[in-house]
């Protein structure tokens, strides 16, 4: 045993071979995960299972990987022991409450001597109030964490609190092993090398103090109305034999001609929630069935839903490599917020000679007078086809795209409206810039 | 002209996953995390379409952990984060080194530090990834610049995640990772995929190897051969040991492994000028502005080379040497402060004048890197 004389560990060691015997497993389908701390020198002790060492706090995190990976790709049935100590509970709860959550089937057994052992006795979030350690000497002014109770939020399926001690622990041991679904087993044990000197503990000590805490001991939740984690999946999301194909996505190149012989950078802007994105996809789709190379990319601000929506399109007959715009052919505004936020990005500064504007009527009077096409989009579309009616006007100013090109985009999209915005599409291809 | 009949707008993260299901994933775990949520969201739904694994983690440090149980248990696993979430995944990216178990983490980068511009783009991350492990190990991190290369760099990384048994970056950035773009789907490369070289016949012992620079053979947890692995020194059987001679031979094999490979690990492309007095070096979104730059550069007379960076880590030393040739001068084009791969360059390029085009908060722009040639 790599344990000092009267340390818990050694005894959880034999009381979980003596389950392991009870249960009468193949030791291939058995792993063992551990812990860092002095929980984690127990692997050696195991020569006929997987033994995994990993790192402080997240064996829970391993293992559950490793169980979900067995049942759900391979042929299942693999059993996961997870040992861990306080420290291993305190910094990875967010390891075991997830598995709780999910019901892994997997076994945590909780070496809970209410200190830190290896590093020199600190005190944990397991440290129960007045427990003394190296770093709480005046003893902890903090009450522990009930792992009960966590257990219990978690809808947990199996807990169970145990002394080391305690002649029943091997039978509770294997009861948890055999729990379908994740299961916890607390042991309360001493430290004989911080714990006891420091608090004058022995094992009836140790009995009385779980007793004044509260805690009970024995099996304290064993539920059967939750179904473990990979069966639910495994329902939820039945094995296909052939691999799903690809999202549904649009018809593919080639049936549109264009009538573009260099790059064409083209900004559009509005407001969150009208649409501006969808037109910009729309755009590109165009450009896509005219076996044109383009870009796309999306900005808005840190949230989204609020604010300014903004695309860039670049459409080319030839690879595009930079993608981005530095000087845009034609920028589309179609709301104050879009016009704000290419403003700020200078756009219209920076805009090619000979690069065209298109604007809701609503915006001419923000810009420089003859700047602009101004054009009732808002009005004769509605907001939300407002960009999408910009970019119809761009394909019919320029004649870059066929108008095919994009009502074959605009059908693409799908979904319950397509018809409204082939319609303002249609409608748009008609719209001429407001009096002056 | 672009006229595959599969020419589809697809984003850098989509073409990521493509290449990850080329590859043979089967299990993913993610936490949302911008610019790389799209990865998390359509590997959740094409693995779960499948009736694979596709499991939302609490956090990045479980992700990570659940890939690495996975793969342990011998399933391709991947995980994608970006900057704040692979600061959380380092300490489990280390384990999966010393514990030779193969993984993938996609890390797109967005401008830092913090929160930083979670929609912004920005190459930040280079050197932690290159330098996440404790110990000078090697560290595989390939760098896609566009769509395409995002597939086929995926099926690369999980390859010699395969291969070499260790843990591998994909290095993406918002700009890469995000933009769509009109790509032929039908017309990707045909990178040919590798599974890591199963154990055979008795006496297996999980992490021996008999050369230095030998991967061990790989053996499942819960199948016929007894594993033993730790993150922790050990030795050859992967017990737990301090510094006895055979662990600390297991702990350079950790490198040897990778080092005699680094030839057939790193990729560049090129666009080579014999009698180029300057070479233009960058990855990732930069690259193209690169190629752009020195497009330019040459209709405008000068003699300039392109290399791109498919690969930052192993170094890809000595192709960028023989591409460097005579030249004088080498400009590395990146987007963060003080040239963060220029650094690492310092070193393989001695006697090479190395300057930076360097830039925050926005891509760099062909016109910039053009005016430092």
């Amino acid at each position: 045993m790599p344990y000092c004389r009267g340390c818990g560990h050694g005894l959880v060691a034999r009381r979980l071979d003596e389950a392991l015997g009870r249960l009468g497993l193949d030791a291939r389908r058995v792993v063992l995960t551990t812990d860092i701390g002095c929980v984690g020198l127990v692997d050696p002790l195991f020569p006929a299972l997987h033994t995994v060492h990993t790192i402080h706090g997240r064996s829970t995190a391993v293992a559950a990987g490793a169980v979900l990976a067995d049942a759900l790709c391979t042929e299942g049935g693999l059993k996961n022991i997870v040992m861990l100590g306080d420290g291993g509970a305190t910094i990875g709860l967010l390891h075991l409450t997830q598995a709780a959550l999910m019901n892994v089937d997997l076994t945590v057994l909780l070496h809970n001597n209410m200190l830190y052992g290896m590093t020199g006795g600190q005190h944990s979030a397991l440290t129960p109030e007045g427990f003394a350690t190296s770093t709480t000497l005046e003893g902890n002014w903090l009450p522990a964490l009930d792992m009960e109770q966590v257990l219990r939020g978690c809808h947990g399926g199996f807990y169970a609190r145990q002394l080391a001690t305690d002649r029943e622990l091997g039978a509770v041991i294997a009861e948890a092993v055999e729990f379908p679904g994740f299961a916890l087993v607390e042991i309360l044990e001493l430290c004989t090398g911080f714990g006891v000197p420091l608090n004058e503990l022995d094992g009836r000590r140790l009995r009385a103090m779980a007793q004044a805490e509260g805690k009970q001991l024995g099996v304290r939740i064993r539920r059967t109305d939750r179904r473990p984690y990979h069966a639910l999946y495994r329902e939820r999301f039945p094995m296909r034999a052939a691999a799903s194909p690809p999202p549904a996505s649009a018809t593919s190149a080639g049936p549109f001609a264009h009538r573009l012989e260099r790059a064409l950078g083209v900004v559009v802007a509005g407001s969150a929630g009208e649409r501006v994105q969808t037109a910009a996809a729309v755009l590109a789709q165009a450009a896509v069935l005219s076996g044109l190379h383009c870009v796309q990319k999306n900005d808005y601000p840190v949230t989204v839903g609020s604010g300014f929506s903004l695309s860039e399109v670049k459409l080319s007959p030839v690879p595009i490599l930079y993608t981005g715009i530095d000087a845009p052919d034609a920028v589309l505004l179609v709301s104050a917020d879009g016009l704000r936020e290419v403003k700020g990005r200078g756009d219209l500064e920076r805009l090619a000679p000979e690069g065209l504007v298109i604007v809701d009527e609503s915006l001419a009077g923000a810009l420089p007078p003859g700047r602009a096409l101004a054009v009732p989009l808002r009005r004769a579309l509605s907001a939300d086809a407002a960009a999408l009616g910009a970019v119809a006007l761009l394909v019919e100013r320029t004649g870059a795209l066929e108008r095919g090109a994009v009502l074959a985009a605009v059908d693409a999209l799908g979904g319950a409206d397509a018809g409204r915005l082939r319609a303002a599409v249609e409608a748009a291809f008609g719209l001429r810039p407001a009096a002056a | 002209m672009i006229a595959g009949a599969e020419v589809r707008l697809r984003s850098g993260n989509q073409m990521v996953v493509e290449g990850a299901l080329r590859a043979g994933c089967r299990f993913f775990s993610g936490y949302p995390i911008t610019p790389a949520s799209e990865i998390y969201r359509e590997m959740t739904q094409r693995l779960q379409g499948r009736g694979d694994v596709a499991v939302g983690a609490p956090d990045e440090i479980s992700a990570l952990c659940y890939c690495i149980g996975a793969s342990q248990r011998g399933v391709k696993a991947m995980t994608a984060t970006s900057g704040p979430g692979w600061a959380l995944m380092i300490e489990a990216f280390q384990y999966a080194l010393m514990a030779e178990t193969p993984v993938v983490v996609v890390v797109v980068q967005r401008l830092g530090p913090s929160t930083g511009g979670a929609t912004q783009g920005a190459q930040g991350d280079v050197l932690l990834a290159g330098f996440a492990t404790s110990g000078g190990y090697t560290v595989p991190v390939f760098a896609p610049s566009t769509p395409a290369e995002c597939f086929a760099l995926t099926v690369h990384a999980f390859n010699w995640s395969e291969a070499l048994r260790t843990p591998v970056v994909l290095l993406s950035d918002k700009e890469v990772a995000m933009t769509y773009e009109a790509v032929d789907l039908g017309a990707l490369p045909d990178v040919p995929v590798w599974t890591r070289r199963p154990a055979s016949g008795d006496g297996y012992r999980a992490v021996a190897f008999t050369t230095p620079d030998e991967v061990p053979p790989f053996a499942p947890l819960g199948g016929p051969r007894k594993v033993t692995l730790t993150g922790s020194a050990h030795n050859k059987d992967g017990w737990l040991r301090k510094n006895d001679p055979e662990t600390l031979e297991v702990l350079r094999h950790l490198e040897a492994k990778v080092a005699a490979r680094a030839a057939d690990l790193t990729l560049v492309t090129e666009d080579l000028d014999a009698g180029a007095d300057t070479v233009v070096v960058s990855y990732g979104i930069t690259a193209r502005a690169a190629r752009e730059a020195v497009r330019a550069a040459r209709a405008a007379g000068r003699r300039v080379s392109f290399v791109g960076l498919l690969t930052l880590f192993p170094v890809p030393a000595a192709a960028l040497r023989a591409a460097v040739g005579g030249a004088r001068r080498v400009v590395v084009a990146e987007e963060n402060l003080g040239g963060l791969y220029r650094r690492v360059l310092a070193g393989a390029l001695p006697g090479v004048e190395l300057s930076s085009v360097n830039k925050l908060g926005g891509m760099i722009r062909p016109a910039e890197i053009l005016e430092a040639l």
